[in-house]
């Protein structure tokens, strides 16, 4: 099984304590707990948004953004579940608002799933083609996808997202998000095996 | 890459390898799952790829490999953005505008006329009137003027003080507002009567109010007079103000202070003791008629043969002016003005108006007329001038900025919603005229004046606000972000110029001012539906809710 329940930040109890203490703090409205809440946390934001997003000033901006957004509605934040869960959740509403609002690629239109059926994969070649694929390779065929299948994909591996807060988060029914992440791996191989950028049209039964 | 064509049942697929990875499989099938995969070489093969290619996934995302900027791991420090800069600018232009055009020069023209009084509102209505009885509605007004106030407030003071210390105190602040106006006295009522006689002799020692079709007070009424009914006519003694709606005024008595009429007609024969103040189709004061402050006019026909203490003050179609005026006289007619031979105005005369007045010989004027001709011509090219446009721009500004910082997610979402124009058009059109009707219908049964003139006055706010929810969706195409609350702000400011720039050319009240005011308006009763039924929404802003 994966690794699940690791956020990027990954933390143990006394850290979490020490979050918790500085989360009520700034929650006082303490610029000093705010800023050591913002270092914490901004380079994690950073990435996540560097991955949802296609270019760096984006996600320059686009962490700046959530960060602001964050720190006004720091007073809905409800302490009793784990901040970084809620922390992503507003990163992602806001990199998902922001990549729909550009209508970067048609799919974004579109709003149901997919289900033409996947080819089944042959383990042995797929085995082959992940142990030939460097992190490099990876993000920038990750880079190709269609947003969606690329900010599920970021939800699920770096933000280690519930299928629930995924399947909220980009308007997917709970039920579709194991099949857009599925598709979205689909595409990934396609993507890596050097199939180039026609992501959508991965994994057709010929 | 197919399984095994002799086996497609025996396997699992992709979708149920991948669901049991990630915990997603219910416990029977899990358990059913790697029961198999423990006798099928195949599907463990399948099982290990996929975790490897998550694992891969998570590897390459999380790896740093570039640093995070320096821009964001600099100190958090208090930005002061342009567009913040710019806001106050426009800020006190507009509110500089509001004064120089709007409110003081009507202050100007009450005091010129002999309105003395220190707050606009109380004087317009009730001024110097121990008056009680409007107590419930005026009193809702001032509830609520102090309420926004407060929320204003309140969004102004949060960021410097404490949450709970700022509630606090916006919370005392209100308490103590609401509590100033003190209690409020009864006055004797009368409603649902089709008629309503105070007979000779008898006396109401307090404010009356009376809601009927015909009114007429023969006795004395020791205090205010409110009516509201078709015909109204006094021929006893007020001592107080009188205040009437309808479609006829009779005044044949005595009202010791002022009068204000609505209506159609207004005629008056006796004496008022203060000031005229008169929204009428037709106002005739003959030459028995005495008023001892001044008079102001907004109407059709008007004339006047009686004695007016001070001042006059009238934006009318025609006026004959036959008596005497002790005050200044300041007259916008847009069908002319006749001055006749028993006329005596002691102060001086402003007129403005489309030709030259008729004076007869043998009018008493102290000196000779200031007249002013103005044709009547299209105004949208004398409103032209760029200061003015631009002291505009800054109150629709301000505005906005209300706007945004009382609902900043009801602003977005208008600006959202206008991005369907269709649709914010056509409702736009269709809820404006439904709305009109519907207030006009309000206010013409009496008992919904109340209820008649706030939908009026809402529908104008709402008008008037819609172009700034236009501006703000212009500000959202060409900036293409908007969760920055400066982006928002500059890009409604860039959108107001651009609705501006528009306006100044030909004829653009009818192609470009009236639809933009329907598509704002409709994109804000999208808005409201939406938040009134969120359900139907929910699928295209769930994305954007936090």
């Amino acid at each position: 099984m994966m690794e699940a329940g690791k956020r990027p930040e990954g933390m143990n109890e006394s850290d979490q304590q020490r979050l918790a203490d500085c989360i009520a703090r700034a929650r006082t409205g303490s610029l000093e707990a705010w800023g050591d809440l913002y270092r914490k946390f901004a380079g994690p934001i950073f990435r996540f948004c560097r991955r949802a997003l296609p270019t760096r000033e984006d996600a320059e901006d686009a962490t700046t953004e959530i960060f602001m957004k964050v720190r006004e509605k720091l007073g809905q934040y409800d302490s009793s579940r784990p901040f970084q869960a809620w922390l992503y959740k507003v990163s992602a509403n806001h990199c998902w608002d922001l990549l729909r609002r550009r209508r970067i690629r048609q799919d974004l239109e579109t709003q149901d799933v997919d289900e033409t059926p996947l080819e089944h994969p042959d383990a042995n070649q797929l085995d082959r083609l992940l142990e030939e694929s460097s992190s490099k390779n990876v993000r920038g065929a990750l880079a190709k996808l269609p947003a969606r299948s690329r900010m599920a994909l970021v939800l699920r591996y770096y933000s280690d997202m519930s299928y629930d807060e995924i399947g909220e988060s980009l308007g997917v029914r709970r039920n579709f998000v194991g099949v857009v992440l599925l598709r979205a791996r689909h595409q990934l191989r396609e993507a890596l095996a050097g199939h180039g950028s026609r992501g959508m049209a991965a994994g057709r039964t010929p | 890459m197919n399984a095994n064509p002799n086996q497609p049942n025996s396997h699992f697929d992709e979708m149920a390898c991948l669901h049991y990875l990630e915990g997603q499989l219910d416990r029977k099938r899990a358990l059913e799952l790697s029961a198999h995969a423990e006798q099928c070489g195949e599907c463990r093969a399948l099982l290990a790829a996929l975790e490897r290619e998550s694992r891969l996934l998570t590897r390459s995302m999380r790896e740093e490999d570039e640093p995070v900027p320096a821009r964001l791991l600099a100190p958090v420090r208090e930005r002061m953005p342009w567009a913040w800069i710019i806001s106050f600018g426009m800020a006190a232009a507009g509110a500089y505008w509001l004064w120089t055009a709007i409110i003081d020069p009507w202050r100007a023209q009450l005091n010129e006329a002999g309105f003395g009084g220190t707050n606009l509102v109380t004087m317009l209505f009730f001024q110097g009137a121990q008056w009680k009885g409007w107590g419930s509605m005026w009193t809702l007004v001032q509830v609520l003027a102090v309420i926004s106030m407060c929320v204003v407030g309140y969004f102004l003071a949060r960021r410097g003080l404490r949450r709970m210390n700022t509630i606090a105190l916006v919370m005392g602040a209100l308490m103590a507002a609401l509590l100033l106006p003190g209690g409020a006295n009864a006055a004797e009522v009368h409603k649902n009567e089709p008629s309503y006689t105070l007979r000779s002799g008898d006396t109401v020692k307090n404010d009356l109010i009376v809601f009927g079709n015909s009114i007429r007070i023969d006795g004395t009424v020791d205090g205010d007079l409110i009516a509201f009914g078709n015909n109204v006519t006094v021929n006893g003694h007020i001592m107080g103000d009188v205040i009437s709606c309808g479609s006829m005024l009779l005044i044949n008595g005595i009202v010791d202070g002022s009068v204000r009429f609505g209506g159609s007609m207004v005629t008056l024969h006796g004496k008022i003791g203060k000031n005229l103040m008169v929204g009428a189709g037709t106002v005739t004061a003959d030459s028995t008629s005495e008023i001892g402050w001044g008079v102001m006019i907004g109407g059709g026909e008007v004339t006047l043969d009686g004695r007016i203490g001070r001042d006059l003050l009238t934006g009318v179609g025609r006026l004959q002016l036959n008596g005497f005026v002790g005050g200044n006289v300041k007259i916008q007619a847009s069908e002319g003005l006749d001055i006749g031979a028993s006329a005596d105005v002691q102060g001086k005369i402003e007129y403005t108006g489309p030709k030259q007045p008729d004076v007869a010989t043998g009018a008493k004027l102290s000196r000779p007329i200031d007249v002013k001709i103005v044709e009547r011509s299209s105004k949208y090219a004398s409103s032209g001038s760029i200061w003015h446009m631009f002291l505009q721009w800054g109150a629709a500004f301000i505005f906005g900025l209300v706007f945004l910082g009382l609902a900043p997610e009801v602003f977005s979402e208008c600006a959202r919603n206008a991005g369907r124009y269709g649709i914010s058009i056509g409702i736009g059109f269709l809820f404006w005229v439904g709305i009109l009707v519907a207030s006009f219908v309000a206010c013409i049964t009496v008992v919904g004046l109340g209820v008649g003139l706030s939908a009026f006055l809402l529908l104008g706010i709402a008008t008037y606000g819609a172009k700034i929810v236009i501006a703000a969706w212009i500000g959202r195409m060409a900036l293409r972000q908007s969760a920055n609350t400066g982006a928002v702000i500059g890009g409604m400011a860039l959108g107001l110029v651009v609705e501006f720039a528009i306006r100044a050319l030909p004829y653009a009240f009818w192609w470009f001012a009236i639809p933009v005011a329907a598509w704002g308006f409709g994109a804000f009763c999208l808005t409201i539906y939406g938040r009134m039924r969120p359900g139907i929404l929910a699928a295209t802003s769930s994305a954007a809710a936090i």
